[in-house]
């Protein structure tokens, strides 16, 4: 059992993708940063998509009341075990009354946690994970706040002390590069407009939550009378309202939306998105969509040896 | 024979393919979402999404081209359900501009939009969200130039040609104007969705 002492920004509990309900206007969830929720997992023997916390910005503690082993992946400040400093990317064996505590993050945005056998949560339409603008899954659907208990599902201890290789651990800065294709709107922008999505720098703007991140720095400008009629969108769909600073779509992301749809993230790096915080450089690389599935399963390829094996 | 469909690929992992119309979105996407390979199948107004596995890209992309578009709309015989709309004020703070860019008054604006029976045409953006058509023929309003960050529950908007309800708090970009106190989408609700494609639904001035 851990005990939220402090709860950072937002912590949330985050299990699989809620797939298959986008037609109801459910949207997937589950965690911004999968690749890191796998990493954490990783580390204490569960499935990749099992329930854990995922904590914004650093800043969080908890106590423990029974003997656990966790794991931290993502974006890391100084984790500390009752006082000692601990790793990430590591099996950390806890005993009762440990204290942990997670640092306010410098760079990235999300820092999860996971526990051997995965936390216990309510699912709601075939997954666990919460989904905040509706209040389900999770914990009562909501972010986590001090004196919340989480449970986990089974027996919480892991015999084994993993690390992920030093080569898997990915490192995040205030600069990031996603490899993007174009989408079935890109042709509404001119050949200027075009080119500034693709190679120039924009900003994240205060506006980064699950559901989407505003860039800002530059605009474009999609040529459209506004009346389009709307059409499914996914996370990693970059849509550009007639303002013309371009929106990239998260996990939360709506299923259906009316603005062009200028460009879409690459799944290869959808994961990245997660960890954008605002004020963060955003570059958008092109690809077409087969080199953009080559580079995916050389990724998984590289992934696998670690998180497969 | 209706035409063979075209898939185009809107992102590495989306194909899509356009249709004539919501109701032969919805029979489309219907049929293909048992497709082995398709993570997703999601219609819009006019075209059907289908999200897949990379693995299966080649299954996924013939099931799109042999599938052949039907229009089976799934249009209901029951009575009209009937929805409560407060117009315009702080319920619906577009209305005025609504009104002037059609040329109507207020109420012949309201009359209009009361005396139409309408058809919910689909269900998404958020949880419960209901695209409805059935607005008079001429009527046809742009969205936001900028969504609003925090649209209220139960907001009644149009766009283009359609009438739309937010069903959760949360951003949005289509003019406003009103507010009904009907729950579109209740998670703990047996049926957690008030309205459903092919329904039938009179407005009401509160």
């Amino acid at each position: 059992m851990l005990v939220v002492t402090k709860p950072s920004l937002q912590t949330t509990l985050q299990g699989a993708p809620r797939l298959g309900y986008r037609h109801y206007g459910i949207p997937y969830s589950g965690a911004a940063d999968a690749l890191s929720q796998a990493l954490a997992n990783r580390l204490v023997g569960n499935a990749a998509t099992e329930t854990v916390l995922e904590i914004t910005y650093g800043g969080f503690e908890a106590e423990v009341t029974e003997a656990c082993t966790i794991a931290v992946a993502g974006a890391c400040g100084l984790i500390t075990i009752s006082g000692e400093t601990a790793s990430a990317h590591t099996s950390l064996h806890l005993r009762s009354g440990d204290r942990i505590e997670i640092a306010p993050l410098r760079h990235g945005m999300r820092t999860y946690l996971a526990i051997r056998s995965g936390f216990a949560a309510t699912e709601a339409f075939g997954s666990s994970s919460t989904y905040l603008p509706a209040g389900f899954g999770g914990l009562d659907g909501r972010a986590l706040q001090a004196g919340d208990r989480l449970a986990p599902e089974g027996d919480a201890n892991f015999r084994q002390t993993l690390e992920t290789p030093p080569t898997h651990r990915p490192v995040f800065s205030s600069a990031i590069a996603l490899r993007a294709c174009a989408s079935a709107e890109t042709d509404t922008l001119n050949r200027a407009d075009r080119e500034t999505l693709f190679m120039e720098t924009f900003l994240a703007d205060r506006q980064a939550t699950r559901m989407g991140i505003g860039l800002t720095g530059h605009t474009v400008t999609p040529n459209s009378d506004g009346k389009m009629k709307s059409a499914p969108v996914f996370p990693g769909t970059v849509q550009c309202p007639p303002s013309g600073a371009p929106v990239i779509l998260l996990c939360d992301a709506q299923t259906t939306g009316g603005y062009p749809r200028i460009a879409s993230i690459a799944r290869c790096d959808r994961h990245l998105l997660g960890q954008i915080r605002p004020g963060d450089r955003v570059q958008l690389l092109e690809r077409s969509p087969e080199a953009a599935l080559q580079d995916l399963a050389e990724k998984q390829r590289l992934l696998a040896a670690w998180l497969d094996a | 024979m209706p035409a063979r469909l075209t898939p185009i690929r809107v992102a590495d992992d989306v194909f899509e393919v356009a249709v004539g119309s919501p109701a032969e979105a919805q029979a489309l996407a219907s049929a293909l979402r048992q497709t082995p390979g398709a993570e997703d199948v999601v219609a819009g107004l006019d075209r059907v999404a289908v999200k897949f596995d990379p693995a299966e890209i080649e299954i996924v992309r013939a099931a799109l081209q042999n599938a052949r578009p039907t229009d089976k709309h799934p249009q209901s015989k029951a009575s009209p359900v009937e929805i409560e709309i407060r117009y315009g004020g702080e319920h619906g703070p577009d209305l005025k501009q609504v009104c002037a860019a059609l040329g109507l008054s207020i109420d012949a604006f309201i009359a209009a939009h009361t005396g139409a029976v309408h058809t919910v045409e689909m269900i998404g953006f958020t949880p419960g969200f209901s695209y409805i058509s059935g607005l008079p023929e001429g009527f046809s309003i742009p969205r936001l130039a900028s969504p609003r960050p925090r649209v209220p529950a139960g907001s009644v908007g149009i766009s283009a040609a359609f009438t739309g309800i937010y069903a959760l708090d949360g951003p949005g970009g289509w003019p406003l104007i009103g507010r009904t106190d009907a729950e579109l989408f209740r998670a703990d609700r047996d049926a957690p969705f008030l309205l459903t494609p092919g329904q039938r639904v009179q407005f009401r001035a509160l």
